[in-house]
């Protein structure tokens, strides 16, 4: 347990996480897309390319904004551009977590390892899967009747698949089925092949013999991997029923094609259906079209077909909706000014060393986001050395001042480096010129000289000493 | 129930596989017929039936000068006993979702069944 809460606090599980709820809205949209185009469209040639391209395009869009992501998550130090710019948006420290809604920052660390978890278990029964039906191209399988052989490379001929195609007859297997991609093995439940009609059992083979030609069983693959980086996305599971769906119509239509018959088809369908219906097979999770809807649309084409979504996936469509949009509220920017909107932090971690109480006083009265910014640029403009120039090399400094002190005077406490005595003085007064280190001694102790400072005079002394052995420097009061 | 005879080792399944093909048939055409996918020798099939037929898998009807077999249980009883696999079982489902057939993974339901016959009825009807 303890491995998985590790995981979950690390950036990449923060990234991931963010990539998984970006990834429901973007399902959502693809899916509206390729429901417009299933509309618009009867060819089952481009639903099922539609469709195909629909479920890769979601797998891109969720590499992008992992990429997008990532950066910002695994940035150490924060961002420094003008307060209002939402960079630092996907800290990591949980102190600095700026996240709008509460809920969402207690679920978001562990949306990796649950989803790590759930891909773990569907690979697994997938490869165990690939495995038993790998077995069936040698086990309980016979050669059929020396003629079909003849008559297979006929029919490969006819449907132009140029790959080696073995034929075979298998105790083991329910229906008529294709099994590997290079080389490609049809096998025929047994007693099919001897009793339908001969041209009938030529319709189911050029059925088969359509899917080694556009490669199915690497599509399918390649499909079943994709959906089981996603497997928790409602989208996703619609749209592989519509490519598993278009696959088999897109087959039916290239059996037409090459046979001209339609009819024989159908009947070789259903008796298929039929005989499969008692034998004993284990029980299958439902997937593929409805055998009726593919006969009705073989033998009446013409008819116009309903083309609507099932009421259950639209309704899990809004609920994800719902559910994003919950998750996305915009930061409350309440006229209270909250202590953690970027202008707070702005003001109490940023400048908190440098602003004057009149400045102080004067933001906090502020009431809108545009005045505050005003205020932020003219507070910088003010100490501008040279303010007709673009460069305001004192905000430069100033945060190069931080970002040094959070790289070097970060104490094992994980307190950030600009909140210690060393960072403090560091920020204020800029690097000294003497530094005399002591990081032996008992106790360990830092000098620091300033030749000058201004408005305190010169040689200005600065005692650190670590008390406690564990890095934290303190000061020495004079 | 008489002693039901074990489950078939892999060699054993192929010959039953090719009983059930081509049906009751002589040590000869089984072995010409698994011949055609593979190299074997008849003297290794002839052993192999043999032993079936002495644990029972295979029935020997030796009226003729050439004994024919058949087998002793029909092909639903032997996938059963196969399917009984914990391992076949368990992965089924996902097993199945990687196949590409002519029929979806779904087995037809008694519903679905009569109505393609209907429609199938009714194309024929219109046909004439």
């Amino acid at each position: 347990m303890t491995l998985l809460q590790s995981l979950s606090g690390t950036p990449l599980a923060i990234a991931i996480g963010w990539t998984l709820l970006h990834s429901l809205w973007q399902g959502i949209i693809i899916a509206a897309a390729l429901a417009l185009i299933l509309l618009a469209t009867k060819s089952a040639h481009i639903r099922y390319s539609a469709a195909m391209i629909a479920i890769f395009a979601l797998l891109a869009a969720c590499v992008c904004t992992l990429a997008f992501v990532m950066p910002q998550s695994t940035k150490e130090v924060r961002d420094f551009s003008p307060p209002g710019f939402p960079a630092w948006m996907v800290p990591i420290d949980a102190s600095d977590r700026n996240i709008p809604n509460p809920l969402l920052s207690v679920i978001l660390p562990w949306l990796a390892p649950l989803w790590f978890t759930g891909v773990w278990i569907f690979y697994l029964r997938s490869f165990l899967g690939w495995f038993s039906i790998s077995g069936m191209r040698k086990r309980g399988v016979c050669s059929p009747p020396q003629h079909w052989q003849q008559t297979l490379s006929r029919l490969c001929t006819q449907a132009k698949v140029s790959r080696p195609v073995q034929l075979l007859e298998s105790a083991l297997a329910g229906t008529p089925m294709v099994l590997g991609h290079l080389r490609p093995v049809i096998l025929m439940p047994i007693g099919l092949i001897a009793g339908l009609p001969a041209e009938q059992i030529e319709a189911i083979l050029l059925h088969e013999l359509a899917h080694i030609r556009r490669n199915d069983f690497l599509m399918n693959v390649l499909q079943r991997a994709v959906e089981g980086l996603l497997f928790y996305h409602p989208a996703v599971w619609w749209i592989s029923r519509i490519i598993r769906q278009e696959r088999e119509h897109c087959c039916d239509d290239q059996v037409v094609a090459m046979s001209g018959d339609a009819h024989t088809y159908v009947l070789a369908l259903a008796t298929v259906a039929q005989n499969r219906s008692t034998s004993r097979e284990p029980a299958v999770a439902a997937t593929g079209g409805s055998l009726v809807k593919r006969v009705r649309r073989l033998l009446y084409p013409e008819a116009s077909r309903r083309i609507w979504t099932p009421l259950p996936g639209i309704i899990i469509l809004i609920a994800t909706a719902a559910l994003t949009m919950s998750a996305w509220q915009p930061p409350q920017q309440s006229a209270q000014a909250p202590t953690d909107t970027p202008y707070m932090k702005w003001l109490n971690e940023d400048v908190v060393y440098i602003i004057n109480d009149t400045e102080r006083a004067a933001f906090l009265q502020l009431k809108t986001d545009e005045e505050r910014q005003q205020f932020i640029e003219q507070f910088w403009l003010r100490r501008d050395p040279t303010p007709q120039t673009e460069e305001n090399e004192m905000k430069e400094e100033h945060y190069r001042r931080i970002a040094y002190a959070n790289e070097r005077f970060r104490t094992p406490s994980a307190a950030p480096g600009w909140k210690t005595d060393r960072g403090h003085m560091y920020i204020i007064y800029g690097p000294p010129d003497e530094i005399e280190s002591h990081p032996a001694g008992s106790p360990p102790r830092e000098e620091w000289l300033y030749k000058y400072v201004e408005g305190v005079g010169t040689n200005v002394f600065f005692k650190f000493i670590d008390r406690s052995g564990s890095g934290d420097f303190r000061l020495v009061p004079r | 129930m008489p002693n039901d005879p074990p489950r078939p080792t892999d060699a054993e399944l192929e010959i039953l596989t090719v009983l059930w093909s081509i049906g009751p048939a002589t040590v000869r055409d089984v072995h010409e017929v698994i011949n055609r996918r593979r190299t074997a020798q008849y003297s290794t099939v002839l052993k192999f039936m043999q032993i079936m037929a002495e644990k029972g898998l295979v029935r020997r009807n030796e009226e003729q000068r050439a004994h024919v077999y058949e087998p002793s249980r029909p092909q639903e009883w032997t996938q059963k006993q196969l399917a009984g696999d914990l391992l076949d079982r368990a992965f089924s489902g996902s097993a199945k979702a990687l196949l590409i057939g002519a029929l979806s993974a779904r087995k037809a339901s008694k519903q679905e069944l009569s109505e393609l016959r209907k429609m199938l009825d009714e194309y024929h009807k219109g046909d004439k």
